[in-house]
């Protein structure tokens, strides 16, 4: 079961990132990359990181795509702008790339047939929410308070940019 | 497999009981605006001259709804112009799968807990379905190529993932204090007394994250003091100007789903879901011998009180009307006398030898009973703010987003984890 939905969830995601690539839309393209990063959580929930996939969805898909989205609709204009372009001659090679990387992946996993099963059961707990935070909090203290600290200085920074000047609202 | 079919029989029984509350809700909405404005409200679709005051409006409106011309804009953009209401509908939906509306029912040696999905990360998952709940609105708006709709979409976009953050802030108090991150196990935890008396409700132990929940929570349902993505009188009706028919009908049902929802969460967060304080399980299946002909007696004596007023209402009003209208009260107390006598004939099976099998059935049927009336109140409450206080302005909005709610929510959490730390 978990097996069918992990390649469900794949091919979905291969699918809507091609589809992001290829959109013309701007908007639509935003949208095919949400679908793309909520297939990516339900990757990981089917690798027993339960708290990865939601964290996938609440920071990825739900805040950071939305605010894409907003810059998106408002610099994009008319709802069915853009035109149909030829692509360059000399781009024409380069379309065989994707099928050759899906290519090589096959092939990689074939050579190593005893790597493409999966028998390494995770253990109970592994991946749930007590499990990353004593990680985070223990071993991996450092680095996380490293993170929070940049940060802060990343919000600092992005006050400091988009701060008005009151005196002349007009700047 | 049995525990397949026990996962679909409550998919089943939740989406169910979201729907039918829903129907209620837009009863209650239009007759409760009416009550508090002092009108008398829908009052006119009938079945053979039964009204059941204006609950046979929703029946006439989905037929109505279902039959209208679907207009739609030109220039729209027809994939995401059709998508934006079922994913408005699906995020309102899905979101009840991780809440619990009853402890569990015993078949047999097997228990089975009355929650669909049972997370590890439960209270979590609820947030990241609300995040997404953005998507609908914000692509309703622009695909709709309509100026006002855009400004509805853009609104509701920057009015929910400003609310989200408040409304972490508010249920991590509560994950603190019973420290996990499932439903079920705040539910069980709020079971408790605090010294002895008190129930360890959330709103006991958190009454500002209380606050804080439930007004982030209005915020992400926008309902009326933070309506501003439908603002009618700014933007004339938002994001959904230009949606007609059964698509309309999609965003005004996903409201409701929304309201019943967010009762539910209130509900299983704060007021300890489908817990009645100082009436444990425990002491519940014990006099269940007690409780169910008491419950039973109280049913024959309420609907037999209701008959005798329909009959009496009968009589005093006959021929009011002059057509089949008359008949209501007669048809309305037969079936109260009818329900009364049934419950009657209910004590010749001896409700008071109840077995211990029976005794559980009965506690899990009382525990879903009080959590539904939980729910009910706090759906109910929404319709009477909506109706009770005007809107806000865009920047006021803004204001007690950014500058009021997160800054109490971090407080709160700050003086949660002291006491806490003084505690252990």
């Amino acid at each position: 079961m978990e097996v069918i939905l992990f390649y469900f969830c794949g091919a979905l995601m291969v699918i809507a990132g091609a589809m992001m690539v290829l959109s013309r839309n701007a908007v639509v393209a935003a949208c095919w990359l949400i679908f793309a990063f909520i297939n990516a959580a339900g990757i990981y929930a089917t690798l027993s990181a339960p708290f990865l996939a939601v964290l996938q969805v609440l920071v990825y898909a739900g805040a950071i795509m939305v605010l894409f989205l907003f810059v998106v609709m408002m610099l994009q204009g008319p709802v069915l702008a853009g035109e149909r372009r030829r692509l360059r001659p000399w781009l024409w090679p380069f379309l065989l790339l994707p099928p050759l990387a899906i290519l090589l992946t096959v092939a990689g996993f074939l050579r190593r047939a005893d790597n493409t099963s999966f028998p390494v059961a995770a253990p109970a707990g592994f991946g749930s929410a007590e499990q990353v935070a004593g990680l985070l909090l223990s071993r991996y203290l450092l680095a996380f308070e490293l993170i929070s600290i940049v940060l802060i200085v990343a919000i600092i920074g992005s006050l400091a940019l988009g701060k008005v000047d009151r005196r002349q609202p007009w700047k | 497999m049995p525990l397949l079919w026990a996962s679909l029989a409550k998919i089943v029984f939740m989406v169910l009981m979201i729907l039918l509350l829903l129907v209620v809700l837009i009863w209650a909405e239009r007759k409760g605006s009416a009550f508090i404005q002092d009108r008398t409200g829908p009052n006119r679709a009938q079945i053979g001259g039964v009204r059941l005051a204006g609950l046979i409006h929703p029946i006439a409106d989905v037929f109505k709804l279902l039959f209208k011309e679907d207009v739609r804009p030109t220039n729209r953009h027809e994939a995401l112009y059709t998508l934006a209401p079922f994913i408005v509908m699906v995020v309102a939906l899905s979101t009840y799968a991780v809440i619990p509306f009853g402890d569990y029912i015993e078949i047999g040696a097997t228990r089975i807990p009355l929650v669909v999905a049972d997370l590890n990360v439960g209270i979590l998952y609820v947030l990241a379905i609300a995040s997404l709940g953005t998507y609908g609105v914000v692509m309703a708006g622009w695909a709709s190529n309509n100026k006002y709709s855009f400004l509805g979409g853009v609104r509701a976009g920057a009015q929910m993932v400003s609310y989200e953050i408040a409304m972490g802030l508010a249920i991590m108090g509560l994950v603190m204090i019973f420290s996990t991150l499932r439903v079920t196990e705040m539910v069980a935890g709020q079971g408790e007394l605090l010294w002895g008396f008190l129930p360890k409700w959330g709103v006991v132990v958190q009454p500002l994250g209380f606050l804080l929940f439930i007004t982030a929570v209005f915020a992400e349902t926008h309902r009326n003091p933070f309506d501003l993505p439908e603002g009618e009188s700014e933007i004339v009706a938002g994001f959904h100007l230009e949606y007609s028919s059964m698509k309309f009908a999609l965003f005004f049902m996903a409201e409701y789903a929304h309201l019943v929802v967010s009762g539910a969460l209130i509900a299983a967060l704060f007021f300890g879901g489908y817990q009645i304080p100082w009436l444990p399980r425990p002491l519940l299946q014990q006099h269940a011998g007690l409780i169910l002909p008491l419950v039973m007696g109280v049913t024959v004596l309420v609907s037999a009180r209701f008959a005798v007023l329909f009959f009496r209402r009968a009589r005093r009003e006959r021929g009011k009307f002059g057509d089949a209208r008359d008949r209501e009260p007669i048809l309305m107390g037969l079936n109260c006398a009818f329900a009364a006598l049934l419950v009657l004939l209910a004590f010749g099976l001896q409700p008071w030898r109840i077995g211990p099998s029976g005794a559980s059935l009965f506690a899990t049927l009382i525990q879903i009973g009080a959590f539904l009336t939980k729910v009910v109140f706090f759906a109910w409450l929404f319709i009477w703010v909506r109706w009770t206080l005007p809107r806000f302005r865009y920047d006021q909005l803004m204001a007690l987003g950014w500058k009021v709610m997160i800054p109490l929510g971090l407080a709160n959490l700050v003086v949660t984890a002291l006491v806490l730390a003084l505690i252990a």
